[in-house]
């Protein structure tokens, strides 16, 4: 053997040592992390494991949600309207009712009696996002596009963050939850496969508030209103209660309007099992919320208090004393209802709606069956080859075969060592691979014959078979590499999975069909002196 | 063993009437697309909902249907999925006017109630429904095996680890048929086999998947499978460009490309094959594929054009292809070899993928020597007959370079 074959061996066997060590390596840790109960994962679990599985294979949920940006834009518009007028009072301006003529603008009329100048003053001081204009005596303001642009992408930041909460709290191993674009979230459930569930929760907007009853319940809306001449006073609201079972009209509350805690002052929420059976959720006040929460109740012994969740009055009970920092949400609630509305609460509340935009849901059972297909698929195709390649190759055919099993166990190496995901596109884009990695070797081994024919001898013509099919490998190599990032650019999961495989596979084997194979004739050949003939 | 020993086939004698095929072909192709039926898009370009359930039993399509009607969920298209005996079926209600409904939801519960009647309590668990978390709950809540105040081990853990062998049971047999199949659960208590028996039956179907697809995400997956071909198809031309510094080699490969593509997408619109991502998948691989049989063939005319000899470009390409021949047809062959068992073994989602390659692969082959290398001996013809009549016969055409010294046929050695 001479120096530099043993060289040439020496690099070979580490490298694929490397690989098949980093898969095992990988394989014991993903196993690890999966592993319930006592014991721990033995090899043949380790050896499942080394690739991370795609959620076509393995199940599980893919959901693309675009976050309704427009209604944090909105509760930006009602919170300065809302201060404007608060300001204004507290410096004894008089000024007509807020109109809102779109999600990012309100319009205020102006009185013959409204100093300007205090008023002019005090948007400067308060509103120092909005541009202001006067149309025919009303003051229009609009936000401005910054301040726009930044509400909508704190509004998506704070979306993905809530749905990272609530997906944390509910525990799901390995989630990705990733913005994608401008307003769009991707999330991705392995394993999890009861996607009703899930959305709800991902949905749930959470949105908490505690305020004061000052009217109601009452399913007679001009009733309630009876009182202030059919207009709703400009410090209270009308809120509709929760429809439950059985429940044929809806009922009204008359609200203050400013809430006396929200969702924000919770420090802790858990469901709870009521005595009178039921199930219900209580939640826990941090320290600002709690004292604010006492005063107020200690203040309105006997009156009702609403507990509104997404705008919806869930219960208004009674406040028989006075209360420090705990409560309790009631309500028709099934356990699983109770323990996701505790869990949403804890994770905090979206700051705007959601919309699906894409969902798909795998179950386990297909995963399985796709893992059988792509394999017997797989198996199948790989023995094709090889019977093909020692019947037409003889010798030079099992030195192929060697190469394209090397391949083989490189890429699921290198995938498991880049922690690239299998897809059941990228089983195919595995099984390609070996068809493609073929080539290089026929390239090959045509040439070598080429050169046998041309009278050179067999190791002449074994070295320059190998120069001379080398430009043409890059190039192959290159072509089918350049197509594959454009589709891996454009795909989305499985698809991504297909692409991934193909570039790796198509890497690995410009080494083992080049050098590896040299290598392996040099083996063969590289001893005997004189050499009559090839088996090729 | 050799199929091919020095073969000299005049491909290109016959370019004129491949030319023809192949526009014959592209014809009709597109004729199939634009004018007759179109290319059927899947859920993720079209949008929409689709769902594969495991049934039990043989399904009643008709029963289905009706049942789904009922429901009232619009346009729906009811078939069956993969091989018969497994009894599945593939459900697609079209894009939803109604913004906010889960159709998947709907359509589940649709058929459960109509397929079960009130054969089953409602406060019962379908064991072919259930998730692993929604059963670990429910036993934990039941406690079948008093595992609640134990100190080795947390009930959570348990019932956790229980629920797992049920449903991983599920999934290796496919779905429960009949509650005797609870006894095949293996490695579970006899009490938990006996709360199964009493709380649990097995539902109708197992569900496979439910995708549901916007309208919004499919016009975006449109347009970004458009773009991701294109550029990749401009990738090829910058790459045969800067590679072969020659234009007739770039235009003749990207012609060919297009050429496989165009004729790949009209076979899939005549087959009534649905267009969805992972075609465009395998269209994609295509693409490389082609170009990677094409430019086989041109490094081959490459290296022939350095040996000095007085040969016609068309002779030169002619000799090119049959040099590697071989070479093509075994490729191609393995290629084939390994697709063609995904088509027959890989499943539906895959079936498709593979008979686009199939259809690709036997078009690129073709298509590198009748089209790629025959785009370049028209144009060089062309080429050179032009130059022929305008400029007077006085001033020949470029004079062969002078052969190098003592320049045999064997001289060719390593770039």
């Amino acid at each position: 053997m001479s120096k530099r074959v043993r060289w040439r061996l020496l690099l070979i066997v580490l490298v694929v040592t490397a690989m098949i060590s980093g898969y095992v390596a990988m394989g014991y840790a993903n196993a690890r992390r999966e592993w319930i109960g006592p014991g721990g994962p033995s090899l043949t679990d380790a050896l499942k494991k080394g690739v991370r599985l795609g959620l076509d294979l393995r199940g599980g949920i893919h959901l693309v949600l675009q976050v309704n940006t427009i209604d944090a834009v909105k509760a930006e518009r009602d919170n300065a309207a809302e201060l404007l007028q608060t300001q204004a009072r507290e410096q004894g301006l008089t000024l007509g009712a807020a109109e809102f003529p779109n999600e990012r603008s309100f319009a205020i009329a102006v009185t013959p009696a409204t100093d300007e100048r205090k008023l002019d003053d005090t948007v400067k001081r308060y509103l120092p996002d909005w541009a202001v204009s006067t149309v025919g005596g009303k003051w229009v303001f609009t936000l401005k596009d910054l301040a726009l642009r930044q509400i909508e992408e704190n509004a998506v930041s704070q979306a993905v963050e809530t749905i990272r909460n609530r997906i944390d709290e509910f525990g799901v191993a390995e989630p990705l939850i990733a913005r994608q674009g401008k307003d769009r979230i991707l999330v991705q459930l392995p394993g999890i496969d009861d996607p009703k569930r899930v959305k709800d929760l991902i949905k749930s907007t959470a949105f908490l508030e505690l305020k004061l009853v000052t009217g109601g319940p009452s399913s007679d809306r001009a009733g309630l209103l009876a009182p202030t001449a059919g207009q709703v006073p400009p410090n209270l609201e009308l809120v509709e209660g929760a429809v439950t079972a059985g429940q044929r009209e809806p009922v009204w509350y008359l609200v203050q309007k400013t809430a006396v805690i929200t969702g924000r002052d919770l420090k802790n929420a858990r469901p709870t099992q009521r005595q009178l059976g039921g199930n219900a959720v209580s939640f826990f006040l941090k320290a600002a919320g709690a004292e604010k929460f006492a005063k107020v109740t200690g203040d309105n012994v006997g009156k009702q208090l609403a507990i509104i969740l997404d705008h919806r009055v869930k219960s208004s009970p009674t406040i028989n004393e006075r209360i420090h920092d705990q409560g309790e949400i009631s309500g028709s609630f099934t356990p699983e209802e109770a323990n996701d509305l505790a869990l949403v609460l804890r994770a905090g509340a979206l700051p705007a709606g959601l919309t699906y935009l894409e969902e798909r849901t795998v179950g386990p059972s297909l995963g399985l069956d796709s893992i059988r297909k792509g394999v017997t698929a797989s198996a199948a195709g790989a023995l094709f080859v090889f019977a093909a390649m020692a019947f037409y190759y003889r010798l030079s055919g099992l030195n192929a075969i060697l190469a394209l099993i090397l391949n083989a166990i490189m890429l699921l190496g290198a995938m498991a060592l880049f922690g690239a995901t299998l897809t059941l596109p990228g089983i195919a884009g595995f099984i390609l691979t070996i068809g493609m990695a073929v080539d290089s070797n026929v390239l090959i081994f045509e040439r070598i014959r080429e050169e046998l024919r041309a009278g050179r001898a067999p190791k002449t013509a074994i070295d320059n078979g190998f120069s001379k099919a080398f430009a043409t490998i890059i190039d192959t190599h290159l072509t089918v590499i350049i197509s594959a990032i454009f589709l891996f650019q454009f795909g989305t999961g499985p698809v991504k999975g297909f692409a991934v495989t193909l570039i790796l596979g198509l890497l690995i084997s410009v080494f083992t069909a080049v050098f590896v194979s040299h290598t392996i004739f040099e083996l063969m050949y590289g001893r005997r002196q004189h050499i009559d003939a090839l088996s090729i | 063993m050799e199929l091919f020993r020095q073969t000299n086939i005049n491909f290109l004698k016959y370019k004129w009437w491949a030319i023809g095929a192949s526009w014959l072909l592209i014809a009709v192709g597109m004729f199939a697309v634009f004018v007759q039926k179109g290319l059927k898009f899947g859920i993720d370009f079209a949008g929409g909902t689709q769902i594969a359930l495991r049934f039990g039993q043989r399904p009643d399509l008709d029963h289905i249907r009706k049942i789904l009607d009922a429901a009232n969920l619009g346009d729906t298209g009811i078939q069956r999925y993969e091989e018969p005996e497994k009894n599945e079926v593939l459900i697609r209600v079209q894009q939803q006017r109604q913004e906010g409904r889960d159709v998947s939801h709907d359509v589940q519960n649709a058929l459960r109630a109509g397929l079960l009647g009130s054969a089953e309590d409602a406060s019962k668990l379908d064991l072919n429904r259930e998730g692993r978390d929604n059963l670990a709950a429910r036993l934990i809540a039941a406690d079948p095996d008093h595992v609640a105040g134990r100190p080795d081990i947390t009930p959570a853990d348990y019932y956790g680890r229980m629920a797992e062998r049920i449903i991983a049971y599920r999934s290796e047999a496919g779905i429960f048929h009949s509650a005797p199949d609870f006894d095949r659960i293996p490695d579970l208590s006899p009490t938990i086999r006996a709360w199964l028996k009493a709380n649990a039956y097995p539902g109708p179907f197992v569900l496979l998947s439910a995708e549901n697809v916007g309208p919004q995400v499919g016009a975006d997956l449109r347009k970004k499978a458009v773009l991701a071909v294109v550029w990749s198809i401009a990738g090829m031309l910058a790459y045969i460009a800067i590679r072969f510094r020659s234009l007739p080699f770039g235009v003749g490969a990207v012609v060919a490309l297009i050429h496989d593509t165009l004729i790949t997408i009209g076979l899939l619109a005549i087959l009534g094959r649905e267009f969805n991502l992972v075609v465009v998948a395998a269209l994609l691989t295509l693409v490389g594929y082609s170009v990677n049989d094409t430019v086989v063939v041109y490094d081959r005319v490459r290296e022939n054009q350095r040996t000095p000899k007085k040969e016609s470009l068309e002779s030169v390409i002619n000799r090119s292809i049959n040099q590697t021949l071989s070479r093509t047809v075994l490729t191609s062959g393995a290629t084939m070899l390994v697709v063609i068992a995904l088509y027959f073994l890989g499943g539906e989602v895959l079936n498709t993928f593979a008979l686009t390659l199939i259809i690709g692969i036997i078009v690129g082959t073709y298509s590198s020597i009748y089209v790629a290398s025959a785009i370049v001996v028209i144009w060089k013809d062309f080429r050179s007959g032009r130059k022929l009549q305008v400029v007077p016969a006085a001033k020949p055409v470029a004079p062969p370079p002078p052969p190098a010294a003592a320049s045999k046929k064997k001289k060719s050695g390593r770039r």
